[in-house]
């Protein structure tokens, strides 16, 4: 009996990039192992029903690793904290449900500025629009069409998530001011689909959905893709993707259950394990021939880091606004000054995205931005005067991709493996700086014109701490357009190994102003259909095709 | 389904806090309802903490001994038990005055230690169906508020768009061929590789 697995494709993670590879690979009668470290979490591990639904975010819903400390997670070091969930669905499993599209200047930012790191990504929007219009079926994306500010996008699932009081107030003032602004897209049903049921608008998206409402990929992808005979192996934490004569061979996974080593081997090796994990298995993969890491002879694997340069901006009014109901964290846009404008004093742009709060406990100690309800006697009348009058503004601004904001390896510190944890560097330039400065003014100006503000409070520039909190983690294994500036080719093939593909959000070149996943995902479906359809090519390639010499999808 | 092996022990905090709760004796709990009512004073409308049993919720929130407090809010059963006993019947026999004034010392002298008991009574508080029913009673913008955000939700009292200030949005977005060169502001610092003016690529 052979001692490894064999398989045509060995995807690494099962979160948003990983579950969407691994349906749409299996859809066309490939044959796929996936590799998760983290569990299947289970409609009862949401804390939906508990009286300390509220606490747990800051527990076992923590947003950061470092704080859960799983066993599952890993730790991370370095001047920030990004936000990762461990398990099937990856951060799928605690993300926004956010489903906003990149823009058609967004993959040309190169040719618009080109500062700092900025290229033009290798595709355009029209070559990626078929593969959203794909995955936004796949997920049962909840849309009102019609926004003047986008191109036309297809008809969602079900309507847009309601707006209700937030929505209408903020909407008056955007209204009053003459800016765009339009219902969020957003991976929620409205409509009940499959083993899904449509949203109840509980309020509380950002724990993950017992009703699977929203689409992580645990309840969106994995249950067709199992269907399809995909070999998910959970608790599978990759040590190392193994290489030989310049081709990826498949990987060593420890079983975390057991302690045991096995071993996958595959004709293509599909890496999503997201912007930190990827590079930092990549830079774990130092072997022959690729002795500063795989697909890292020029050195670019963990660089280009983004995370959006963020301001959060609560507002406080004088009548019910009650954010307690409906998606919490996206109930409608502005992208009024998406565009660059340089007179401003910056290149890029900013999205306004009007979102909600939580519950009680969350506006006495101070909501989004430590806006503390005091104790004692004046207890009372504070938390009367804000609770439900409440109407956060995130300002979402595009960060430039700099170099040497990147994931490196940890020299000292480990899982629970023993394996090096990332360690992250991240410092916001000034670019950034300017724009999200720039932002908070014309937030505060929509909140004004919405009237009736009796407080306001802000996380200031770059976040809860500076440097911001990473939310969106993008662009650390881009792609791109030659061998010097990218990681892989447009159809997310290494540059250095021809059958290595990487397929979360560390293969967006730019990072646009919206949240990433709807466009990450896209991606990940479009290379998937790319592998499907010339793996035979992909099988006979001893080096990487350029944009120009790849065979067409 | 969660592998029982990787989330029994210490290994991960329990959903909901750990049961049965750490047991405070008479006097410990009477300690920590003195200070919960100093917190959070009842009136207007709304129960004092001690009235509605917050210490149920607190008890299973802190790290039972033997646990290490790793997690939020960090307080651990041992820690709890001697402060509490430190603080002891005089804190609660004390009148409200002097309550006050040695909070307001543990704020400025022991902050760590007071703002976790401070956050944690914040969620216990506003987590009891007593204190719902209050803001359902009190607040116009809490009438439709609920303990829990399942398994009800709130889409028997949530308002959808309105059409008509839809209607009257404007918008645009650049194509992809009108994209042009932009003048890099002059005063923007970049990196060493690139300083575009407006130059083609």
């Amino acid at each position: 009996m052979a001692a490894y697995t064999e398989t045509d494709v060995l995807v690494i993670g099962a979160g948003a990039g990983g579950g969407a590879m691994s349906k749409r690979l299996s859809d066309g009668g490939l044959k796929v192992v996936c590799l998760e470290q983290g569990d299947w979490v289970h409609a009862m591990d949401h804390p939906h029903m508990y009286d300390g639904w509220e606490i747990e975010r800051k527990r076992t819903w923590s947003f950061e690793p470092n704080v859960r400390q799983f066993p599952e997670d890993y730790p991370t070091t370095g001047n920030t904290t990004p936000y990762i969930f461990t398990g099937v669905g990856g951060s799928t499993l605690h993300y926004a449900a956010a489903w906003p599209r990149f823009k058609p200047v967004d993959f040309r930012k190169g040719t618009e500025h080109g500062v700092e790191g900025t290229i033009d990504w290798p595709i355009s929007y029209e070559e990626l629009e078929p593969f959203y219009a794909i995955n936004d079926a796949e997920i049962g994306v909840a849309r009102r069409t019609g926004d003047p500010g986008n191109p036309v996008r297809p008809e969602g699932w079900g309507p847009a998530s309601r707006g209700g009081k937030v929505g209408h107030k903020m909407g008056s003032g955007f209204d009053k001011l003459g800016w765009h602004w339009w219902p969020a897209d957003n991976a929620i049903l409205t409509r009940t689909k499959d083993a899904r049921l449509a949203c109840n608008d509980c309020g509380f998206c950002l724990a993950g959905c017992p009703r699977h409402s929203i689409a992580s990929t645990d309840v969106s992808y994995w249950p067709a893709a199992l269907r399809n005979g995909v070999d998910l192996r959970v608790n599978a934490r990759v040590e190392q993707i193994n290489a030989k004569n310049g081709r990826a061979t498949g990987a060593t996974y420890v079983d975390r259950v057991t302690g045991r080593r096995h071993e996958v081997r595959a004709g293509a090796v599909v890496v999503a394990a997201n912007s930190i994990g990827t590079p930092r298995l990549l830079l774990m993969s130092a072997q022959n021939g690729h002795p500063d890491g795989l697909a890292n002879s020029n050195g670019l694997v963990g660089t280009h880091l983004m995370f959006h340069s963020w301001s959060f901006v609560d507002f406080w009014f004088d009548e019910p606004l009650e954010g307690f109901k409906g998606p919490e964290p996206a109930v409608l846009y502005s992208q009024e000054f998406y565009d660059t404008d340089t007179s401003r004093g910056f290149v890029n742009g900013f999205s306004l995205q009007v979102g909600t709060a939580l519950g009680a406990a969350t506006s006495a100690l101070g909501t989004n931005t430590g806006n503390l309800a005091p104790w004692g006697a004046g207890h009372r009348g504070f938390f009367d005067d804000h609770f439900g009058r409440h109407a956060l503004i995130y300002v979402q601004g595009e960060d430039l991709p700099v170099r040497t904001n990147r994931v490196t390896l940890d020299p000292d510190a480990k899982d629970s493996s023993g394996l090096p944890a990332p360690h992250i560097n991240y410092g916001l330039h000034e670019n950034d700086r300017r724009l999200v400065e720039w932002g908070q003014h014309r937030a505060r100006e929509a909140a004004d014109a919405a009237g009736g503000v009796i407080d306001t409070t802000t996380t200031g520039i770059g976040g809860i701490d500076a440097p911001p909190p990473g939310w969106h983690i993008m662009g650390t294994c881009r792609m791109g357009n030659t061998a010097e500036d990218s990681v892989t080719n447009k159809w997310n093939q290494t540059w250095d190994v021809p059958n290595l593909f990487i397929t979360d959000a560390s293969s967006l070149t730019t990072g646009a102003a919206v949240n990433p996943t709807s466009t990450l995902q896209a991606v990940a479906v479009r290379a998937a259909e790319y592998i499907k359809r010339r793996h035979r090519d992909i099988a006979s390639q001893t080096i990487t095709p350029s944009n120009a010499d790849a065979p067409a999808l | 389904m969660t592998d029982l092996r990787l989330t029994s022990g210490d290994t991960k905090p329990p959903l909901g806090g750990w049961l049965p709760g750490v047991r405070l004796t008479e006097a410990q709990a009477a300690v920590l309802n003195a200070v919960a009512d100093e917190l959070i004073p009842g009136g207007d409308g709304f129960p004092a903490p001690s009235e509605i049993d917050v210490i149920s919720f607190i008890a299973r929130y802190v790290a039972p001994a033997g646990t290490p407090a790793r997690w939020f809010p960090f307080l651990g059963e041992n820690d709890l038990r001697a402060r509490l006993d430190a603080l002891g019947d005089g804190f609660v026999n004390g009148g409200s005055l002097a309550r006050v004034r040695v909070m307001e010392g543990l704020e400025r002298d022991e902050s760590e230690f007071f703002v976790r008991v401070r956050d944690l009574v914040y969620h216990a508080y506003y987590s009891r169906p007593e204190v719902v029913r209050a803001m359902n009673r009190n607040l116009p913008a809490g009438r439709d508020y609920r303990p829990t955000p399942q398994p009800y939700g709130y889409s028997d009292v949530m308002d959808d768009w309105d059409d008509e200030l839809l209607s009257r949005v404007r918008g645009t977005y650049t194509r992809t061929e009108d994209v042009r060169r932009v003048m890099v502001p002059a005063d923007l610092p970049v990196g060493p590789a690139r300083k575009l003016r407006g130059e083609g690529s």
